[in-house]
């Protein structure tokens, strides 16, 4: 659906919209005005603890054919990979921490603990997801090019092996995600610059080329004899993180109740309306502290949407204020427990794996009953879609 | 790196792309040659912008200005100003120009 669609089934008027984004715009400003030595103490303790956790779990594998270290060792080791990737290596290349001068910490030279290039990431998610969200032939988050995930997009006999797709999907994720940006249906279509496809290729190979030897050569060998129980802890480790990290990435658009958007007025929408976009179309969950620091502070998926160069560990804060914001405007916001809104986004991959007609579809009810307004009719807007869902029918009836 | 072809954000007639400005501003490329950016990051834009400390050109590296500042559409009164970090600020509706602009947050 469209964007203009939207404001209309959220019943706010252009002047509401404005104003909202006016809201979102102070808690912006309050944020970057107060950020200061306790916002670069937090990411610098994640810093330290991440590389002790990652000390701590290679040296504890060292003696990994005791079964204890072999599970502590693997233990640290994964948690120190999702520490890195999501909370630091995530936020810092979105530039979070840029304002700190850090000749480290800093979006334009941090490389990740993962098989993708810093740069590839760059370009597909912090320009391609973030600026596109869930605008379905965009924004290649959706499904990953791999998935049907949205009942818009049109199904294919291929669609039924998903439960097997996303499974591998899941164990392989750092594999997927190095591939997200060479954009394979472009190459399918002869569509991507062989240079351009050459060079990234190239750094691809080099980063998974890097990542297999380090974790499958260089510290097993560094165990000696216990090489092999080294080799299937990092293993285990890296499946471990790529489980981890594939949840909470799904679980940041696809539960019930994040919007997709099927046309391409983006181009000019004002600051309001992108806001209006990312708020509709990403889903929070609920944990512990510690649950969100390990999700990479993506359990406020709809804070980072918002915000996603302001540093993470305000998000908790900034929470408070979207979602008064959201009930004052009675719009959606789409959060609840991690089981439940894995279990959702789940549901909805085997259910795309069928045709819509064998299906029925989950989009809850709008937060309000939809109410006419003098706005555009559908005359004047003549791309607007008819197969989007409950929403949509019920405002057209 | 020299500029041999157009300058990546700047179209044809010298004018800004807005597409391309977002695409700089969110990967994190250098306007000019559109590979990641380096530290510090770099704006050219005219003693207003510098004083007003918004910038309609996407950021670059310290070293693509000075091909950038010798095209023939290269504004003279163009001033640098180097940062660590940057705002990327979209376009309300009331603004006059609907242009984005970038903010150093950490001027060097």
């Amino acid at each position: 659906m469209a964007i203009a669609d939207v404001k209309e089934y959220t019943h706010l008027s252009t002047e509401e919209v404005e104003q909202l984004g006016r809201e979102l715009d102070a808690i912006r400003t309050e944020i970057e005005e107060s950020r200061g030595a306790n916002d670069a103490a937090y990411i610098n303790k994640m810093i330290r603890i991440q590389r002790g956790l990652a000390f701590a779990g290679r040296v504890t594998l060292f003696a990994s054919n005791k079964k204890p270290a072999w599970a502590a060792g693997a233990a640290m080791l994964g948690a120190a990979k999702i520490l890195e990737n999501m909370e630091i290596g995530h936020n810092v290349m979105h530039g979070q921490w840029d304002w700190m001068n850090d000749p480290e910490i800093h979006s334009s030279n941090w490389e990740w603990d993962t098989a993708q290039p810093a740069e590839q990431w760059k370009h597909s998610h912090n320009y391609v997801h973030h600026q596109f969200t869930n605008v379905l032939g965009h924004d290649n988050d959706i499904g990953y090019g791999v998935l049907r995930m949205a009942r818009e997009q049109k199904w294919h006999p291929v669609n039924l092996g998903q439960p097997v797709y996303n499974a591998l999907l899941a164990g392989l994720f750092q594999w997927g995600v190095s591939l997200h940006d060479l954009d394979l249906e472009a190459i399918r279509k002869g569509k991507k610059d062989p240079k351009e496809m050459k060079r990234q290729l190239k750094q691809i190979v080099k980063k998974g080329r890097n990542q297999i030897l380090k974790d499958y050569v260089v510290y097993p060998a560094l165990s000696g004899k216990n090489w092999k129980t080294t080799l299937t802890a990092n293993a285990t480790a890296n499946v471990t993180r790529n489980l981890w990290s594939y949840m909470i990435i799904f679980c940041g658009h696809f539960p019930d109740g994040a919007l997709h958007f099927t046309e391409e007025e983006i181009e000019d929408e004002t600051r309001a309306e992108w806001y209006l976009r990312q708020m509709l179309g990403s889903a929070n969950f609920e944990g512990s502290r510690l649950t969100h620091v390990m999700a990479g502070s993506l359990g406020y998926q709809i804070e980072h949407h918002l915000f996603p160069d302001l540093p993470s560990n305000r998000y908790p804060e900034i929470a408070v204020k979207v979602r008064a914001l959201c009930e004052k405007y009675d719009i959606p916001y789409t959060t609840g427990p991690l089981y439940r809104q894995y279990g959702q986004t789940l549901r909805t991959i085997m259910k795309l794996s069928l045709p819509n007609g064998m299906t029925s579809d989950d989009s809850p009810e709008p937060p309000s009953p939809p109410v006419e307004r003098g706005r555009k009719s559908d005359a004047e807007r003549p791309t607007r879609r008819q197969e989007t869902g409950a929403y949509m029918r019920k405002a057209a009836s | 790196m020299s500029v041999t072809v157009l300058p990546f954000a700047w179209g044809a007639d010298g004018a800004l792309v807005k597409a391309r400005v977002t695409q700089c501003a969110l990967s994190r490329i250098c306007g000019v040659c559109s590979r990641p950016l380096g530290r510090p990051v770099a704006f050219v834009g005219t003693p207003q912008e510098v004083g007003r400390n918004a910038f309609h050109a996407p950021p670059l590296h310290a070293g693509c200005v000075a091909d950038l500042k010798a095209l023939p559409y290269a504004d003279p009164t163009w001033e640098v100003v180097t940062t660590a970090g940057f705002e990327y600020v979209r376009p309300n509706r009331e603004d006059v120009d609907p242009r984005p602009t970038f903010e150093p947050n950490s001027l060097l």
